[in-house]
């Protein structure tokens, strides 16, 4: 279970977090919408201890985040993959040894070449060729990048993941790719997952619970269902399209 | 009388911020240090990359280091033959070039190459990958920037920058008498190997090489440090590219200072 206990979290002037409280339980998969710039992202990077809050608390399996020794943090993140928003790969190595890296241990030996049968298998989770083994990460496309990112997340088989903007910048047949992915890692890992996004569409298919972050706090948490009745008028507002689209 | 108080304020001002920086990274550092030291004992952690990183520091730079050495020797021996023929014996600049390639020239030479070749590389690429959150995905991995990136490097400054001072020390004296010889009149091989063995002593090399490590840690420890405080986008890297290189060369010159006590001292 993950649970913000009263986060707060200011940039120089810029107060981003204003108090949110979340919990995300066990096996679920809570899909976290917000305009942009309100603080998504800095949310979950909280979670997974990038980000040191002002006040208040991340609790990630009864483990506090912000009073974690270094040594509980680094055992924490073992059990937590963060899909970054623009893949954050690294470019000096190549797709193979960017999965080795997230797979082996810091204190192996063994050489990037020895796990091949298991990166192979990963990249056929994310539907890409095995010969992309071999290349950088620049000589990629935007969204290979992305589902060598997430290839990336899932390789160390982590019981949380954090999704940044899975979907940003693909094309439509990509994002739905992304979008069942996410739900097979919740089906068949039994992975909890929170998904950053803006993209009403990701968040109604993928979430089993909707959050909407507005102006620092959580505004609305509820089921799909719910947050489309929802009667609140800056909830209304932003799921409108949503609205319109099932109707 | 009000804009001479406005003028000292902005004074005092700009002075309290940059003591402020310079004592915030100092304390930075500081626990960069802390955090490579902790890694040291577990070598498993870093030694592959160690070797790469000695790798692309030592081979791919020998080449220039080299021919650098080989320019300053050159020089060296020349300058040395146009200011003392006729005043001294011809034998002095066997000695002045001993001097000068193993104190100076050598360590020095070899540092900086070493600084515009390997330590803005490694800021400019340590620099690209905080701005495109690679540090903060290594962070997430569980990862320890520090034994990942950090010490692979400086340990490689430390391990490869003695080598190749030691090689650049020997290409210096070569090329100075080769070029003395033909440029210095009436200069002879024995008399060069007479000035250079009236010179030699063995602390010089000792103290040639234990600057070379000095500098090598210090090239590649400033690149790290001011690498992984990169901000902003290209223009940020491009900025801690060129603060490293300038930090790095100030450094250098003032360790250089430093260490010219050391060599009276044997």
């Amino acid at each position: 279970m993950i649970e913000f206990r009263n986060l707060y979290k200011s940039f120089g002037p810029l107060q981003v977090l204003r108090g949110v409280d979340l919990v995300v339980q066990e096996g679920e998969t809570l899909a976290l919408l917000g305009p942009s710039g309100t603080g998504k992202s800095v949310l979950i990077k909280h979670a997974i201890g990038l980000l040191e809050p002002d006040a208040g608390d991340v609790i990630v399996d009864g483990v506090s985040i912000a009073n974690a020794t270094p040594a509980e943090l680094r055992r924490v993140r073992r059990n937590l993959g963060y899909v970054f928003q623009n893949a954050a790969l690294f470019d000096s190595l190549t797709v193979g040894e960017n999965l080795w890296l997230a797979q082996e241990d810091e204190h192996s030996l063994r050489p990037p070449s020895a796990c091949c049968g298991e990166a192979e298998e990963l990249l056929s989770k994310v539907n890409l060729d095995p010969s992309v083994m071999n290349k950088y990460p620049s000589e990629l496309s935007g969204g290979m990048r992305k589902r060598v990112g997430v290839a990336r997340a899932i390789a160390s088989k982590p019981r949380y993941l954090l999704w940044d903007e899975p979907t940003t910048g693909l094309d439509p047949v990509n994002a739905d790719n992304i979008d069942e992915l996410i739900m097979e890692v919740g089906r068949k890992l039994g992975v909890t997952s929170i998904v950053v996004t803006h993209d009403l569409d990701t968040a109604f298919e993928v979430g089993d619970r909707i959050a909407l972050l507005y102006e620092g706090r959580i505004r609305a948490d509820d089921t799909p269902a719910g947050i489309l009745e929802n009667t609140d008028p800056i909830v209304q507002r932003f799921v409108r399209r949503t609205r319109m689209d099932a109707a | 009388m009000a804009t001479t108080q406005a003028g000292a304020t902005v004074l005092l001002g700009g002075a309290w911020r940059a003591s402020t920086r310079a004592l915030t990274n100092v304390g930075l550092a500081t626990l960069m240090w802390r955090d490579i030291f902790r890694v040291l004992p577990y070598p498993r952690r870093y030694i592959t990359a160690t070797l790469q990183q000695a790798y692309i520091m030592g081979i791919q730079s020998l080449g220039l280091v080299l021919f650098i050495a080989a320019l300053g020797g050159a020089v060296t021996s020349q300058q040395t033959g146009a200011q003392f023929t006729g005043g001294l014996p011809l034998w002095v600049i066997g000695s002045v070039l001993a001097a000068s390639v193993l104190t100076e020239l050598g360590p020095l030479l070899t540092a900086i190459i070493l600084m515009a070749r390997v330590g803005a590389a490694i800021a400019a690429e340590l620099a690209s990958m905080k701005v495109t959150e690679q540090i903060d995905a290594l962070y997430a991995m569980g990862r320890d920037p520090v034994a990942f990136l950090v010490v692979p490097r400086v340990l490689g400054g430390f391990l490869v920058v003695p080598p190749l001072v030691i090689l650049a020390d020997f290409m210096g004296l070569f090329a100075g008498w080769a070029v003395g010889i033909l440029a210095v009149d009436g200069l002879t091989t024995a008399d060069v190997i007479y000035g250079m063995r009236f010179y030699f002593r063995t602390w010089a090399l000792i103290f040639s090489v234990l600057k070379g490590a000095v500098f090598g840690v210090a090239i590649t420890f400033i690149a790290c440090f001011v690498g992984l405080q990169g901000t902003g986008g290209a223009e940020g890297v491009g900025r801690t590219t060129t603060t490293a290189v300038v930090t790095t060369t100030i450094v250098l010159m003032v360790l250089d200072v430093l260490l010219a006590p050391v060599l009276k001292a044997f």
